[in-house]
């Protein structure tokens, strides 16, 4: 009998406290759920059997330790909003008899209640949708490929026991609290008159020093190389600042609005600003999670949805022909041997190479002083931004590449940058000063020197012979880094994809035969690498969109919840109000413009931050060879925009929730 | 001058579920006359706040009319009876009902604020409220930091800024301490004699003393009612204690 009263009183309470539970659960059976999802992706047997699979297992894998640590801090975080409403409740309960072992007993049986319930559905759900995200995945990564329904009982019992265990914490935390407080305290909840905060002054400064900083760096950035670990210092920066001004800021902020007479006694700001000003001291905290998490969610989506989209450039920048292939230490026997088997390959099935680019080329590592270069082994310091790529290229190949009859002296040289520009009329290297006669725009050279994290530069130099010099010079002064002279050749073929890729594997085989053990042969050719490429990024992509989707999940929620507590703490204020004369429709005016600044605030500062965050992001995609800026601003603002309109939804929806609890009547 | 005028007002309400009916009020005519002092005297219960709150247009009745200047205050719209209220009606509760996050001036600017005055004229119009209250010290502090009865003097200037045609003062020394208590009735006896018409709701025997006329309401009616005259306050007091005993032991109605 007894324990059939516990248990129906559990149940009574969770249906009372309906506004407030219902969404927790929600929360919960969605965590879960995506949980499940990642978990169930990231364990396919049949992941592994695709293209590029590994990197796709390590992507997923990687998301799903970033939700389960998500799914603990969040499910703590909506279960505190729920302990703080349900205080006086408890309280209430222990006056009226239920001494504390008895209260526990009911939060077990409540809790319990919950977590079955969550478990359950959020298993349940996850494992559905794994196999239909599954699906999303590869169409994603334009795999067609259909597989079977998989169950993963071990996974599916991990989860269970981790959440089970997240719920188990919370419970505890929920019964400390309750332990912790006398029942006076507890019927009278959070409603002790508060002193009205004070600006924070050293908080402010701060916050303002470390904002401040964090965008000159930010703005100021413009090496590849140094971007990551800058950017990064810069993202701490602009996190403490955040923190910062919207605790210390924000009240800084209203208080000089409130010394305005003329803006503050007005009917809509009044109430508002003075709210808002008792707001902030509890929600600044809050906020400014909520501002980092939609930077968050907007920087990740906005990057990788334009990789994604610019995956035909990359690959295009990447690879210049279709076909490349990429002889070293070879002589010139050799390279006839390779061209005769290229013929052959395409030739078996009618195709012949078209837009053919060859050249020979020694490619070595050095550190740029200006206008010297420094070589030996102690001079390259693998970190240092003034590393460059040096690509020495004989004129003859030079001028057949683009149709040229340059001719050179022994010391004299063309030079054709990437990335970065060369400002000076010569360059020294190993000895030899050559006079710089021309630069050149543009080198139909290897696209692979774009995938290296450093600069480079193409030196055209009189014949072979002089690239010869400069391989014995180099060899002779370092022996942990070996040059290497190598033959490119590039050619597109008009063939569909699974012909390609037919083609590339006859390439590898034949090519190998042909050089015979004398140096080494790499054929690569962009169908091939398309693959890996989709892998890398549509994988990044999915993430993209399976944390960004979980983390707007989390921010909607989390200003549900703020909206809704101080709703109930707001509707006293509100009832005051109206008493002395204001009508129902500046009550309503007043909330929408109150819930409006609490939920556009944050957008607001993550749109400014990403707006900072630009240069060092495109700066960033630059090394992944994504240098379409025009694509990356679109994308941005496409994803600021369906944000947004997320964001106005679930606005519109509190404002309305807050205000019937506000004008409820008792 | 008749200023209020209460006609045969009545009051149901029904249960949620569609249950029983419960009449708070069943027939209360009464007028009030222009600087009168009245206070409305009954048990818990009696519908002394349902009377109050329709008066205040915070509710409506189930039938009968309220007037003020002969204007009936149930038929004003919807959208123009928040503005009303403000502009002609003074409030003063129990529980004080100032707002923790405005400063003492704020609390009491707020109906100001909300009809648009501009800074200026609510400034000059506070100054002079507040002297008489005795409230000129407190202004910048906050409802936390002052005591019980500054708080309700806080409460009463902000019903005065107004100007209003009628103060409604609901059980006004209910929270107060007894030197409080007599001060705020000092206090209002002074502002009644400086013309402005007063209706409190009380159970407190000493508090309606001071009121010009004492109204009785006893199961949604008007039961009784007492004229001041020339009696002192402790001559008051002690009819009004009478009556009460009367009502209470269920004694016959006499004029």
């Amino acid at each position: 009998m007894s324990k059939f009263f516990y248990a129906r009183l559990a149940i009574n309470n969770i249906r009372r406290n309906a506004q407030t539970y219902v969404p927790y659960i929600v929360t919960a059976i969605g965590v879960i759920m995506m949980f499940v999802i990642i978990g169930m992706m990231t364990n396919n047997t049949q992941l592994l059997k695709l293209r590029g699979g590994t990197t796709l297992r390590t992507i997923l894998f990687f998301g799903t330790i970033v939700v389960g640590i998500f799914s603990l801090i969040f499910l703590f975080y909506t279960n505190s909003f729920l302990v703080k409403r349900r205080k006086k409740e408890f309280g209430l309960m222990n006056i009226l008899g239920m001494d504390k072992r008895h209260l526990a007993r009911v939060m077990f049986l409540e809790t319990l209640i919950v977590a079955v319930i969550s478990i359950t559905l959020g298993i349940l759900s996850g494992v559905l949708l794994s196999k239909l995200m599954f699906l999303v995945l590869l169409k994603i990564l334009n795999f067609e490929v259909q597989l079977g329904f998989e169950f993963d009982a071990y996974f599916t019992l991990f989860t269970a026991m981790l959440f089970a265990g997240i719920f188990f914490l919370s419970l505890l935390n929920n019964l400390r609290q309750v332990q912790l407080a006398n029942p006076i305290e507890l019927v009278k909840g959070g409603q002790v008159g508060e002193r009205e905060p004070k600006t924070n002054w050293p908080a402010f400064l701060l916050g303002q020093i470390t904002l401040g900083s964090g965008y000159y760096i930010a703005l100021t950035m413009e090496n590849p190389i140094t971007t990551i670990p800058a950017f990064f210092g810069a993202v701490v920066l602009v996190i403490i600042g955040t923190y910062c001004l919207f605790t210390a800021g924000s009240i800084w902020f209203l208080q000089l609005l409130r010394k305005n007479k003329k803006f503050y006694y007005h009917p809509q700001h009044f109430p508002n600003i003075s709210g808002m000003i008792y707001r902030m001291k509890q929600n600044a905290v809050g906020l400014a999670n909520i501002c980092i998490l939609s930077t968050m969610v907007l920087v990740m989506l906005s990057t990788t949805l334009s990789l994604y989209i610019g995956m035909e450039d990359v690959l295009r920048t990447r690879y210049r022909r279709n076909f490349e292939l990429t002889a070293s230490d070879i002589d010139s026997v050799a390279v006839q041997r390779i061209r005769d088997a290229v013929d052959s390959v395409l030739a078996k099935r009618g195709k012949a190479p078209q837009d053919i680019i060859s050249y020979r080329y020694l490619a070595l590592t050095a550190k740029q002083e200006g206008s010297s270069f420094a070589t030996r082994k102690n001079d390259l310091d693998m970190f240092s931004t003034a590393l460059k790529y040096v690509y020495f290229v004989p004129v003859e190949d030079y001028n057949a590449l683009t149709n040229r009859s340059v001719v050179l002296e022994d010391n004299e040289a063309l030079i054709c940058s990437a990335r970065e520009a060369y400002d000076y009329d010569s360059l020294s290297i190993l000895g030899r000063t050559f006079t710089i006669k021309e630069k050149v725009d543009s080198f139909q050279g290897d696209g692979s020197s774009l995938v290296f994290l450093y600069s480079s530069y193409y030196v055209v130099v009189k014949d072979m012979d002089t690239v010869q010099e400069m391989y014995h010079k180099y060899t002779a002064e370092n022996e942990l880094y070996r040059p290497t002279i190598s033959y490119y050749f590039g050619f597109d073929v008009d063939a569909n994809r699974s012909e390609s890729l037919a083609i590339h594997d006859d390439l590898v085989a034949s090519a190998k035969q042909a050089i015979a053990g004398s140096g080494y042969v790499v054929v690569e050719s962009a169908e091939n690498a398309r693959d890996d490429f989709y892998s890398l990024y549509g994988g990044l992509f999915f993430l993209g969109i399976f944390l960004g989707v979980l983390f707007i999940g989390a921010t909607v929620l989390i200003i549900y919840y703020k909206q809704i507590t101080e709703g109930f703490e707001d509707k006293h204020r509100f009832e005051i109000m109206q008493k002395v004369g204001m009508s129902r429709l500046e009550v309503k005016k007043t909330i929408k413009d109150q819930v409006l600044m609490v939920f556009f605030l944050p957008l607001i500062a993550a749109i400014i931050h990403i707006a900072f965050a630009f240069k060092p992001i495109t700066k960033m995609l630059a090394l992944f060879n994504l240098t379409n800026i025009a694509l990356f601003i679109w994308c941005t603002l496409g994803v600021i925009l369906v944000f947004g309109l997320f964001y106005a939804v679930v606005y519109v929806l509190t404002a309305r929730v807050y205000y019937q609890i506000v004008s409820a009547k008792e | 001058m008749k200023l209020l005028e209460v006609r045969n007002l009545k009051k149901t309400y029904t249960t949620r579920f569609g249950g029983s009916q419960v009449q708070a009020l069943r027939n209360v005519s009464f007028t009030v006359d222009s600087g009168e002092f009245i206070a409305i005297m009954g048990e818990s219960g009696s519908g002394k706040t349902t009377l109050l709150n329709i008066i205040a247009a915070l509710d409506r009745p189930t039938s009968g009319e309220v007037l003020l200047n002969g204007r009936n205050i149930h038929s004003i719209k919807e959208s123009e009876v928040a503005a009303f209220r403000r502009d002609n009606l003074g409030f003063v509760f129990q529980d004080f009902n100032l707002l923790d996050n405005f400063s003492i001036q704020d609390n009491i600017f707020l109906p100001l604020v909300l009809a648009r005055k501009p800074y200026k004229e609510m400034h000059e119009r506070l100054q002079p409220i507040a002297h008489m209250l005795g409230i000129s010290h407190i202004l910048s502090k906050f409802p936390y930091e002052v005591s019980g009865g500054e708080k309700q003097r806080a409460a009463v200037a902000r019903a005065l800024i107004t100007n209003p045609k009628i103060i409604l003062a609901d059980e006004p020394t209910g929270a107060l301490d007894s030197r409080a208590s007599d001060n705020l009735l000092k206090l209002f006896s002074d502002i009644n004699r400086l013309g402005q018409t007063v209706l409190m709701v009380t159970h407190s025997t000493k508090a309606a003393s001071n009121a010009s006329r004492v109204l009785f309401i006893k199961d949604g009616e008007i039961f009784h009612q007492l004229h001041k005259g020339a009696s002192s306050n402790e001559e008051q007091y002690q009819k009004i204690a009478d009556t009460l005993t009367m009502i209470a032991t269920g004694g016959i109605r006499h004029e």
